[in-house]
């Protein structure tokens, strides 16, 4: 017994320090971030190296998963625990795979005590058996690479058999405001997060929604609010299925574009320094599950008005000697959110567009059609297409209505050609896919004549 | 005075999975573009088909969504069949294309039974077909390239009534098996390339603008564009590897 217990514990410092070896390389060799290969390799070595520091963990883990909003809404849930007293093991950079959470652990603080994970779609199914959270936050179902998750359906299907399996004392947060998603994990009685949208709802019938149908019967569904894409609160006129009110709920107060919102969530008012209805969501989805940790809501607000997006959601850096911002735009709701929220800032000055179609990203871009690229045409400021289909950005742009800029797929020359049509005072945003981001970062951070400021954080 | 090129987009607000959108807004541009003046009309659940439409798109949706509108789409037989035989084109995309066959096989094992205005028939077989697609298409007595992306768990097989509209060099096209992608049968079309279809490939989208508008072109050909940009895109995507 206790031989077997040594032998696991040489078997896990092996593992661990060989890995810490690849990590290292990795990152100096710039093969990646360092945030996958170490957890592939202490898996190969000790597969039960997950499951056992889970269980180690007092406070116990948090998961995000969804669509869209997880690495966002994981990062508020942490910054939240941190204000609060609990160090937290989180695989923030957005490595949402079984090997990037073993790095998470490797990385892991001594004096962690929660764990807060995103989560991919695919994988939490087979996560839950290995980390056993406490809390499931699971954000929204929105088309996303559909090459690899086939289907919103089979997406929200996923969710729920992974809600499903949780342990029964465990809870979940949902998005009250997606039918589909609601539905789908309705007997798991999830706590519910939604928010209350500034004046009048946006209209229906947009590319970038899903089917508008009740999930229970497949009739039409009747809006009362209505949000992003197709969340909202809804009622079928059919069969009298609704969307359940809201526990945590977010009403908007006003807002300024990517750089804050105001939302006010039961008697907490709080300006979130990341801009945009999508942040409302996150924010929201963030404080109920910090709720159920036991954290109150003014708290929460209190250190959500300190909050710092990572990792290419939403980040500035310095090109030239000018302000450049950068923002993941990884399907049509994210990105039609993320036009909406430019298309209302005057400050905007020109703006990159960088698609690619890595696995990452999905093979099939097939989305950008979804997406409101009518609203950038509109805006009538410069556009350079970029990324590995800067061409298939260019014929985009023109059928909204726009004359693009010459296609620039890689990224610093994409950022140059915005730069020098970006008028004096205004600045320049980049929205990219998930490659096309990491392409970015990579690309500024090489090149010698940029300076990264102070608030990017580290790509580990 | 009606508009010169009149389309119509059957369940936009549901067959609306891969960008669907893209292939109006090619058509409407590209007809814009030279002159012709452009009317587009949303068709739900419920709604009659206008009388005077041009062209008709039906566009891709998951399983779910086509189980819903299985009973409104097949009260439309007789209005697709009527408006085709007046010359109007009617173009089915991904699930939108095995709606207009016969019949169709769901991922489940539902048979989903089908308009029939298109002489094909989809069963299931394994797994799905996903990927992109390099394809020759032969319309009107003209040959060109298409490009594209598939993604079906349906195998689409022709019947005697039904031409393909492509041969498949890369990819696998309706079955994966005899190379063919897509039919034609009078004023019938339908693709697995889905989504943007149109927009990746102005020939396709041009070939089929000259059949909806051949009563206001009078026997002349569309005027040419600049279509520098699309052939950029469409060249990349020939020559990508995967």
């Amino acid at each position: 017994m206790r031989f077997g217990k040594l032998r696991r514990g040489l078997r896990e410092s092996a593992a661990v320090r060989l890995a810490r070896i690849v990590g290292g390389l990795s990152r100096r060799l710039r093969l990646g971030g360092g945030s996958s290969a170490p957890g592939l390799v202490v898996g190969r070595v000790d597969p039960g190296f997950v499951e056992r520091r889970a269980a180690a963990l007092p406070d116990g883990i948090i998961v995000v998963s969804g669509t869209n909003g997880k690495t966002t809404t994981t990062s508020m849930i942490r910054a939240i625990l941190r204000d609060a007293g609990i160090e937290t093991v989180s695989n923030e950079s957005g490595a949402n795979l079984l090997r990037g959470i073993a790095t998470a652990f490797l990385d892991a603080p001594a004096t962690a005590t929660a764990g807060v994970f995103e989560i991919d779609e695919a994988w939490l199914v087979r996560m839950v058996p290995l980390l056993k959270p406490n809390v499931m936050v699971l954000t929204n179902v929105f088309r996303d690479q559909l090459d690899r998750f086939g289907e919103a359906e089979s997406v929200a299907a996923l969710l729920a058999r992974a809600a499903a399996a949780l342990p029964v004392t465990s809870s979940v947060v949902a998005n009250a405001d997606d039918p589909l998603l609601w539905y789908a994990v309705r007997d798991r009685d999830p706590v519910g997060f939604g928010v209350r949208p500034l004046g009048d709802i946006e209209g229906s019938h947009r590319g970038d929604a899903e089917p508008e149908t009740c999930p229970k019967c497949g009739a039409q569904l009747s809006y009362t609010v209505r949000t992003i894409a197709h969340l909202g609160q809804v009622v079928c006129e059919a069969c009298g299925w609704m969307s359940a009110a809201p526990e945590v709920n977010a009403r908007i107060l006003s807002a300024e574009g990517l750089d804050t919102v105001t939302l006010q969530v039961d008697e907490a008012t709080l300006v979130l320094p990341v801009g945009g209805i999508h942040n409302a969501y996150n924010a929201a989805a963030a404080i109920a599950a910090t709720g159920i940790a036991g954290v109150p809501v003014l708290r929460a607000a209190t250190s959500l008005e300190h909050f710092r997006p990572r990792f290419g959601r939403s980040e500035e850096f310095m090109v030239d000697g000018r302000p450049v911002r950068l923002v993941l735009c990884k399907n049509p709701a994210g990105a039609s959110v993320v036009i909406r929220e430019m298309a209302a800032d005057p400050r905007v000055g020109a703006v990159v567009v960088s698609v690619s179609d890595q696995i990452a990203d999905g093979r099939d871009i097939s989305w950008i059609w979804d997406a409101d690229h009518e609203r950038l045409a509109a805006m009538g400021v410069p556009i350079v297409p970029s990324g590995r289909r800067a061409a298939d950005v260019a014929v985009r742009l023109k059928y909204a209505g726009a004359t693009p800029a010459p296609a620039e797929p890689d990224p610093i020359d994409a950022i140059r050609s915005a730069l020098a049509r970006c008028p004096a005072g205004k600045a320049t945003v980049v929205l990219a896919t998930y490659t096309a981001m990491l392409d970015v970062r990579r690309a500024v951070s090489r090149s010698r004549s940029q300076r990264l400021v102070d608030s990017m954080p580290s790509p580990s | 005075m009606s508009a010169d090129l009149h389309l119509v987009h059957l369940y936009p607000d549901l067959l609306r999975t891969y960008g669907d959108r893209g292939n109006i807004v090619a058509l409407q541009k590209r007809a814009e573009w030279r002159g012709f003046a452009v009317e587009i009309t949303s068709v739900s659940r419920g709604d009659a088909v206008p009388t005077d439409a041009s062209l008709i798109l039906i566009g891709g949706g998951s399983d779910r969504v086509q189980e819903i509108i299985g009973p409104d789409i097949l009260a439309r037989g007789p209005e697709l069949a009527n408006a085709a035989s007046h010359g109007v084109v009617v173009l089915g995309v991904c699930g939108g294309y095995q709606l207009l066959g016969h019949e169709y096989v769901a991922a489940d094992g539902t048979a989903i039974q089908g308009l029939g205005l298109l002489d094909v028939t989809t069963g299931t077989g394994r797994g799905r077909i996903i990927g992109r697609v390099n394809a020759r298409a032969q319309i009107d007595g003209r040959t060109f390239d298409l490009v594209g992306f598939e993604n079906h768990g349906g195998r689409t097989r022709l019947g005697s009534g039904a031409t393909t509209l492509a041969v498949v060099p890369k990819g696998q096209g309706n079955n994966g098996v005899d190379r063919t992608e897509g039919a034609v049968q009078g004023s019938f079309f339908g693709t697995y390339l889905h989504g943007p279809v149109l927009p990746a490939n102005p020939e396709l989208a041009d070939a089929l603008l000259e059949r909806a508008l051949a009563k206001r072109l009078d026997g002349e050909p569309l005027k040419p564009l600049d279509d520098s940009l699309e052939e950029a895109a469409h060249r990349e995507s020939r020559h990508r590897r995967r």
